[in-house]
This record gives structure tokens, C-alpha cells and sequence, in this order.
């Protein structure tokens, strides 16, 4: 359970004049069951709509998504993945813990067990404590986890994350880091996450799809074969880094 | 919840610019007091020089209130006037808010249904009086009529203008959650319409406590208006003073004691401008 392919996917977007904008030319990319994938390149490459043909927000003009295996037409199990914004879209008028329950509401997820899944969610993201504050009394980073939490509490098979923590700064973003490779290991879904920090692609990801813009094209897709956890200050990660930004 | 008494705005349920408590909201107290004493002073003035119909003074005034509320008719009267206002603006405030969601959710129910809503806005209250009477002759249902008419358009547009205002991103939310259609509506659209529903809710509430007045006089035998008609009538200018005392006592109540803390409650979530 949570493997996505995508199989000569290309996007055109219409433009009020002249010719459609071409976004997605043929992208093939592979997240095997339990990987961690990053996908990295410029602004305006596509990234975030890779993220949302994937999700089923966007549909793709040629190509093919398959999802655990199963053309994305056919499947069925939407609800087994969760989609982590670019940014965090709390919904003001809802506590940190009402935020989380969000997901679960849509399940048709019985109060009683909601309540106990958000505790324990928030918990595992460490915002217990402030289950009951607002958004705008929540710091970034903090926010960053309740969106984090909201996309976790369904218990997902794949996660997707639209730079999810390029907000933060370093020392806040390093943390983040440790925790999503901890909560990974605890659940054991497939990450497929976008960046465009080389660095933050190289620690946490088993492979790094680069994509090149307009139209946007896998460059190149390197394997990171270093073992977790990685040091980000170390030498292979900095090397890694290296030859990745070298592509881009 | 408790009311800062030092806060100008808890007692006359407005907004005011100098925010609350501090030696500034004494001083905007003390002037509006003194406003008050000068301009009870130009009434009982005023007075001296007219004829008690024409215009009564303070101490007659407050005289006639007294025996008005002592009166046995006077809180049935009172009742019946709330009762039919509230009816008639519980049905607006439903049907508004279906209709506002639904011409909010459908662009061709929109597009097709706003220049109805230029017409009904259009005609006057006392046209819909005169229809009511028409049609439900000396009934409660005149009174109730006229309400709703007067307070159904204005919920309406804002509700409809507020599904307008809806964050797109929120929507997208809810879409890759796979959340069904009557949750988005009740759990993103409602929200999101709740303040501009609020403010307009309780400016309908007005303005149909004011109408029901009108087609009280045209249309009913019981009631607020009915009394003030009949004290029109008889030429006891005191009573329609007292009388109307006691509305805008009531009005002034009824925002500081139910629609600001309501208010305050219902949207403890917004942070305040100010706030840091
Ligand atoms: N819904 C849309 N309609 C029209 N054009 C779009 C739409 N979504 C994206 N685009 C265009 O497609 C291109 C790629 O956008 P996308 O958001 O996927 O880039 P990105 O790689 O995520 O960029 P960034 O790093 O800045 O987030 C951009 O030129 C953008 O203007
Ligand atoms: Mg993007």
C-alpha cells in the first residue's frame, strides 16, 4: 500500500491569449511503497503541479498516475492520502485540535474516536499543550505541525508535501527534519515531497526527481544512498548536495 | 459574560473608536452624560412654551411610562409586537440563509434570481404592508409578513455575497480529504458567512422591529403599533412618548445583553485589530 508512478505525464494550462502554457512535458517518476521521493527544481518548473495532478485536483492531458498500482480513474482510495499545502491553510475559526479533527470529519470518523486520534496525533507532533489554541496564536513552526498533524491524524499510506517546511528557519527546519523521518518510521507511509532546498531534498529523501523548467522535464533522478540519519552538515550530504545543484 | 462597565461600547452595544476602559472611557462617559442632561434640559424647556399634545415634558413623560408599565395591556402588548417580529425574522433569517447558499453555490441560480432580489429590494415597506393587509387582513401574519419581507432581502444578499468571499484554498482542502458537498457548506461556507451574517441579522432585526410598527398601525388590533395609532388618535402625545421610550430601551438591551456577548462568543476565534 502507498505506491505512486507516474507514467508520461505532460500538462498544458490555457492562457487567457496566445498559445497554452506547457507546465509538464512526459514526467516519469516512481514512489515505491515506504520510499521517501523529493522532487526539487526551479521556480515555476512544476513542482506543486505534479503534487496536484497526483492528489487528483489537477487532471494531467496525457499520461497515466497509477496509485498503489492502480490507474488513478479506477482507485478507489483517496482517503488513504493526504495532501500537505505550500502552505498551511488552517482554518482560523478552529483550534489547533479542531484543525486536526478536520480530515477525520470528512471520514465520518465517530466523535469519541476523533477525539482520541487528534490527542494522540498532536502528541506524536508535539503541540500537546495547545490543542485548544487558535491559528493566529500559534507561532509559524507551530503551525507547521498542526498542518503537519491534520495531515496525519487519517493515518495516510501516501503523504504529499508542497514545501512544507520552507517557511521555517534552519535550526527549526532541522528539527522538523528529524521528526517527519521519526513519524515515517512510525507509520510508514510514502513521502512524495517537493522542495527547492537541495540540502533538505538530500537528508530526508531515498530519491531526488530534478525537474527542468518550462516545460518541466525530469532532468535527472539520483538515488541517495547514504544511511538515516543523515548529518546535514556531513561531507556526503554536503557532496551529494553538490552534484544535485550542479543539474538543477 | 460579564460586561466591562468602564467599556463605552458595552453599554450602547456600538462600536466606538477610543477602545474601552482607561481614564479615555471615563471622559467619553462623563460627556455623554453631560449630552444627555443638556439635552433634557432643552425637552423640559422646549416644553414650557407648547401645549402638553404638542409636546409633553420629561417629568410628564416619565409620569405616563410608568402608568404605561403598571398597565395590565402592556406586556401583552409588548409580547404580541416581539412575538410577531421574531417569527417573521426567524423565517427571513432561515430562508435567507437557504437562499443565499444556494444562489451562492449555483452561478446560473445566481445570475438568474439577482434581478428579483433589485425588485423586492426595491419596494418600499408600506407597500408590502398594504399587500399584507390585502391579502391576511387584521392578523398576525400582516405584522409577520411585513417582517420578513423587509429583513429576508437583506440576509439573503449578504449571506450570498459572503459564499462569494469563501477562501478557494479551504475548498481545495476539503477536496483532497474527500469531504462530501453538505459538509463543505456547513463546515467552510457557514463559517466563513457567519460574521457578515451576524452584523447583517442584527440589521435586519432593526429594521424589522421598526416596519412591524408600521404595518401595526395599517394592520393589527393588538400590539405596539396598534397602541401607538390609538394614542395618535386620541391626541395622548405622553403616551406615544412613553411608548416609544420603552422601544429603544428594549433595542438598547437587547444588543447589551444577548447580541454583543453572543457576538463576542461566537467569534473569539477572529484576532482584534490592535491585538498584538
Ligand atoms: N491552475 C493553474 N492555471 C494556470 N496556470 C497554472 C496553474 N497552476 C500553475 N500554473 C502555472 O504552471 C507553472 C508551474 O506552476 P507550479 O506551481 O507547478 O510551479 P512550482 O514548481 O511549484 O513553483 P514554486 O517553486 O514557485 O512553487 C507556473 O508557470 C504557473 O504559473
Ligand atoms: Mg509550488
Amino acid at each position: 500500500m502507498g505506491s505512486v508512478q507516474l507514467r508520461g505525464v505532460s500538462k498544458w494550462f490555457p492562457r487567457r491569449e496566445g498559445e497554452p502554457l506547457h507546465v509538464l512535458q512526459n514526467v516519469d517518476l516512481d514512489a515505491p511503497e515506504r520510499s521517501i521521493v523529493a522532487i526539487v527544481g526551479a521556480s515555476g518548473s512544476g513542482k506543486s503541479t505534479i503534487l496536484n495532478i497526483v492528489a487528483g485536483l489537477v487532471r494531467p492531458d496525457a499520461g497515466e498516475v497509477y496509485l498503489n498500482g492502480v490507474p488513478a480513474e479506477a482507485f478507489k482510495d483517496w482517503r488513504s492520502m493526504t495532501y500537505m499545502f505550500q502552505d498551511d491553510r488552517l482554518l482560523p475559526w478552529r483550534t489547533a485540535a479542531q484543525n486536526v479533527s478536520f480530515g477525520l470529519e470528512a471520514g465520518g470518523v465517530g466523535r469519541a474516536e476523533r477525539r482520541e486520534r487528534v490527542a494522540e496525533t498532536l502528541e506524536l507532533v508535539g503541540l500537546t499543550g495547545f490543542a485548544d489554541a487558535y491559528p493566529h496564536e500559534l507561532s509559524g513552526g507551530m503551525r507547521s505541525r498542526v498542518a503537519l498533524a491534520r495531515s496525519l491524524v487519517t493515518r495516510p499510506s501516501i503523504l504529499l508535501m508542497d514545501e512544507p517546511f520552507s517557511k521555517l528557519d534552519p535550526s527549526i527546519r532541522a528539527q522538523m527534519h528529524e521528526e517527519v523521518l521519526r513519524i515515517k518510521e512510525l507509520m510508514g507511509m510514502t513521502l512524495l515531497f517537493v522542495t527547492h532546498d537541495v540540502e533538505e531534498a538530500v537528508v530526508l529523501a531515498h530519491k531526488v526527481v530534478v525537474l527542468n523548467p518550462r516545460p518541466g522535464r525530469v532532468r535527472e533522478t539520483r538515488t541517495i544512498d547514504l544511511p538515516y540519519p543523515r548529518d546535514p552538515l556531513s561531507p556526503e550530504v554536503a557532496e551529494q548536495a553538490r552534484l544535485l545543484r550542479g543539474s538543477l | 459574560m460579564a460586561m466591562d462597565p468602564t467599556d463605552p461600547a458595552a453599554a450602547t452595544g456600538r462600536p466606538t473608536l477610543p477602545r474601552s476602559g482607561g481614564p479615555g472611557g471615563w471622559r467619553i462617559a462623563a460627556l455623554r452624560l453631560l449630552l444627555l442632561a443638556a439635552l433634557l434640559l432643552a425637552w423640559q424647556v422646549a416644553s414650557w412654551n407648547m401645549p402638553a399634545f404638542v409636546l409633553p415634558g420629561p417629568l410628564r413623560v416619565w409620569e405616563a411610562w410608568s402608568n404605561l408599565v403598571a398597565s395590565p395591556g402592556f406586556w401583552k402588548d409588548l409580547g404580541v409586537t416581539f412575538e410577531r417580529v421574531v417569527i417573521g425574522f426567524l423565517l427571513a433569517a432561515v430562508v435567507g440563509v437557504v437562499l443565499g447558499l444556494a444562489l451562492g453555490a449555483s452561478e446560473t441560480l445566481g445570475a438568474m434570481f439577482e434581478p428579483v432580489l433589485t425588485v423586492i429590494n426595491t419596494v418600499s415597506s408600506t407597500i408590502w404592508a398594504i399587500f399584507a393587509l390585502i391579502w391576511f387582513g387584521l392578523s398576525n401574519w400582516t405584522t409577520i409578513f411585513v417582517v420578513f419581507m423587509t429583513a429576508m432581502p437583506l440576509i439573503l444578499t449578504t449571506v450570498w455575497q459572503g459564499t462569494k468571499t469563501v477562501n478557494a484554498d479551504y475548498v481545495e482542502l476539503a477536496r483532497t480529504f474527500r469531504m462530501p458537498r453538505r459538509q463543505v457548506l456547513l463546515k467552510i461556507y457557514l463559517p466563513t458567512i457567519l460574521p457578515p451574517f451576524f452584523s447583517s441579522a442584527r440589521l435586519a432585526f432593526g429594521f424589522g422591529a421598526r416596519v412591524s410598527l408600521v404595518a401595526e398601525t395599517l394592520g393589527a388590533s393588538s400590539g405596539v403599533g396598534y397602541r401607538l395609532r390609538q394614542a395618535a388618535d386620541l391626541v395622548q402625545t405622553d403616551q406615544v412618548f412613553a411608548w416609544t421610550l420603552t422601544l429603544v430601551t428594549l433595542m438598547l438591551a437587547l444588543e447589551a445583553l444577548i447580541l454583543k456577548p453572543l457576538e463576542n462568543r461566537l467569534f473569539r476565534w477572529r484576532r482584534r485589530a490592535g491585538e498584538s
